[in-house]
């Protein structure tokens, strides 16, 4: 789930860090930052409410001292603007920028066993052409699936598996026209 | 009910070999949050305005809001079912309901599902039209000319609905707009004999939105009992169920109602009421959190009105030269939506609203149905704007004495109050006034042709009733269309057939009134 705000903020670091050259290093920034904010028990210190907000930035800066000037500035101005709760999707929305300037997108394979990396490769190749996009596949084994593949790329989804067909042919068999029933 | 359990497994045998999984790519999204029939959905890039969509456990909806970063969607079903998390699935349809002869004598709802319990409806894919259909354009159409007889005395000669004609009826609740609905559509059993199949035959259409299930069970009995079934469909939405069918209901009959229009038939629809239905729709708006205006309804309510009414139309015979659409020209769609009004307000924001989109407007008024004057039409501030064209030739003549007639005597009604000396001319007026009133009562389930309307109109307006008693013109009335019935059948049949009222027939009529009224006086 994105918020547009972060991805506002994020698209503006990226084109400032690539304008810049310093894309690779704000990367990893971003990577870093993202990781500590996702830690569990980082919420309670860093958007707490009681605390002031100089008290809650103060907190951040054992990391921020090993980061590059540009992230600095950057959770400084998200501080000022008392964005602070966007931080968390911060990674995500960079992240997706960063996919985006490649022209490349991520998604997830669901088979019923797992996939040997020739068939996701296959997979990937074949559905990211059909996409225009360069396309990285993650496999997920769920039995669920009984037989086949599914793969969702964004809100995109390609149902080959046996338990979807088997959903599709109910509904079908539940709404086939009965006539002996509507002449009775 | 028989049921054959292996034609059963032969369709589905049928339906096992022609299965073809879907294979293309799907547009998924994830529920975000669900509460009060409404869902916000993350995701669905691809997701059409009015698209169905899909939720696990076979519930659906329809996307209604389409935003940034989500989709407002309204529930269609069961909204326990649907949890935070769930994914969902566009369909690639706008939502569409069945059509068609099979629907007739039926009871559906709002997506055209049969709930009256005789099995499903026998419909192919082709027979699923969308609810919202672009209303016919100005060269489609052509004015209206040809009267809808409602067989109601006082509708019929002085607010008379043409084919293609808006005419609302509106009214405090218990004052008979339901009555008045159900009438007319027993009414309609004369175009055809009450065959479907017979071209003439006026397809009926009623569309119950918010109200309570006793009368829609009440209403397609009365219907059942005078036979009037087999050419009705009956869309119900009623009180329990969710808000969202209860505002679709009225577009789904609709299109139910096109499908006839469009293959040259003529359609009555009545849609009761459109009051409930604003509410419901408000209901829906403001959970999807779109902004209020007056009275908290949202902007588009009367946009949600004028679409709907602008769908009755006439069509031109060429119609289908012009739009491929139309598969038979000249048919007709006549809507007669109902508004209920609080303390006899019509001023209130949704009456006003329907007043300024319809032809006209029938206001029943409590304080006549109490007075024992039934159906209780007010005269005065009833009109019809196109439906004077639309009155048969002697109709027309006898009708406009008759309104005029009535005006002078409510004019002169307040003074009649104080019992004082009043002149001859007035006296004669006010006589005939309740005369003429007293012929314009009527019970209900008994519509009467066009022809007796006529004959006891004129009987009315001629004076051939001022000597007989207030109490006994009821009865006088009986008499004399029995007697004419009976002695003078080429008069009726003359008028149905010229559609005027000769010298001859006037005079056999005048001769009819002298030997009935000796009874009665």
């Amino acid at each position: 789930m994105l918020d547009p705000v972060a991805q506002r903020y994020a698209d503006a670091l990226f084109s400032l860090a690539k304008k810049s050259g310093v894309l690779e290093e704000v990367r990893r920034d971003v990577a870093r930052l993202a990781e500590e904010v996702s830690q569990p028990g980082a919420g309670a210190y860093l958007f707490d409410a009681r605390v002031s907000v100089g008290e809650r930035r103060k907190r951040l800066d054992p990391i921020l001292s090993g980061l590059h000037q540009m992230t600095r500035n950057f959770v400084g101005l998200v501080f000022d603007k008392r964005r602070e709760s966007l931080l968390s999707h911060l990674g995500e929305a960079f992240h997706r920028r960063v996919l985006d300037e490649r022209g490349a997108a991520e998604g997830l394979v669901r088979s019923a066993r797992p996939l040997g990396a020739a068939e996701v490769e296959r997979l990937a190749n074949s559905i990211g052409s059909k996409l225009g996009k360069t396309l990285t596949l993650d496999n997920q084994v769920d039995p669920d699936l009984l037989a086949g593949v599914r793969v969702i790329v964004g809100s995109r989804m390609i149902d080959h598996s046996l338990s979807g067909r088997l959903n599709g042919l109910k509904k079908r068999m539940l709404d086939a026209p009965l006539p002996s029933l509507a002449e009775g | 009910m028989d049921l054959r359990p292996a034609e059963v497994t032969s369709i589905l045998e049928k339906e096992i070999a022609n299965y073809q999984g879907e294979s293309s790519m799907q547009s998924v999204g994830t529920v975000l949050s669900v509460g009060d029939g409404v869902a916000r959905v993350w995701g669905l890039d691809d997701c059409m305005m009015n698209e169905l969509l899909e939720f696990p456990a076979g519930v659906r909806g329809i996307a209604l809001n389409l935003e940034e970063d989500n989709v407002g969607c309204v529930l269609l079903g069961d909204a326990s079912q649907v949890k935070e998390g769930d994914q969902v699935r566009t369909t690639g349809r706008i939502i569409s309901v069945p059509t068609g002869p099979s629907l007739l004598g039926r009871v559906v709802n709002a997506l055209g599902d049969p709930i009256d319990g005789r099995g499903p409806l026998s419909v192919g894919d082709d027979d699923y039209l969308p609810i919202e259909q672009p209303a016919p354009s100005v060269v489609e159409r052509q004015p209206v000319d040809t009267p809808l007889q409602t067989g109601i005395k006082a509708i019929d000669a002085m607010i008379p609905i043409g084919r293609g004609q808006r005419e609302l009826i509106i009214g405090d609740r218990q004052t008979g707009k339901t009555a008045l609905l159900v009438d007319s559509i027993i009414s309609q059993k004369t175009t055809g004999g009450g065959d479907p199949e017979h071209p003439k035959q006026v397809i009926c259409i009623y569309v119950a939105m918010g109200q309570k299930q006793s009368t829609v069970v009440d209403v397609v009995q009365k219907l059942e009992h005078h036979g009037a079934m087999p050419y009705t469909i009956v869309v119900s939405a009623s009180a329990n169920d969710e808000a969202s069918m209860q505002y679709l209901a009225a577009y789904g009959g609709c299109s139910m109602g096109e499908r006839f229009r469009d293959e040259g038939r003529d359609v009555l629809i009545v849609y009761d009421d459109l009051y409930k239905q604003a509410l419901a729709y408000r209901q829906v708006m403001l959970l999807l959190r779109r902004p209020p205006g007056r009275e908290a309804f949202p902007g588009d309510v009367f946009n949600l009105h004028s679409r709907l009414l602008e769908r009755a139309a006439r069509l031109a015979d060429n119609a289908p030269q012009i739009n491929p659409r139309f598969k038979k020209g000249g048919g007709s769609l006549t809507a007669l939506p109902v508004v209920e009004t609080q303390e006899n307000d019509v001023s209130a924001y949704i009456p006003t609203n329907v007043i300024s989109i319809t032809d006209g407007q029938i206001f029943l008024e409590s304080s006549l149905f109490n007075a024992g004057i039934r159906p209780g039409v007010n005269a005065g501030i009833s009109v019809s704007r196109v439906g004077g064209a639309a009155q048969i030739p002697g109709m027309k003549k006898s009708a406009g004495g008759l309104r005029l007639e009535l005006a002078q005597y409510r004019e002169l009604q307040a003074f009649a109050q104080f019992g004082s000396d009043l002149d001859k001319a007035t006296q004669r007026t006010l006589a005939r006034g309740e005369r003429l009133t007293e012929i314009l009562k009527q019970g209900q389930y008994v519509p009467m042709p066009v022809e007796e309307q006529i004959m006891i109109i004129h009987a009315g307006t001629s004076g051939g009733l001022d000597d007989v008693p207030v109490g006994k013109v009821q009865a006088f009335e009986k008499a004399f269309l029995q007697h004419m019935q009976d002695s003078h059948p080429e008069v009726g049949a003359a008028i149905l057939e010229t559609g005027k009222v000769s010298d001859e027939a006037k005079a056999t009529m005048e001769k009819a009134i002298a030997a009935v009224k000796p009874q009665f006086v």
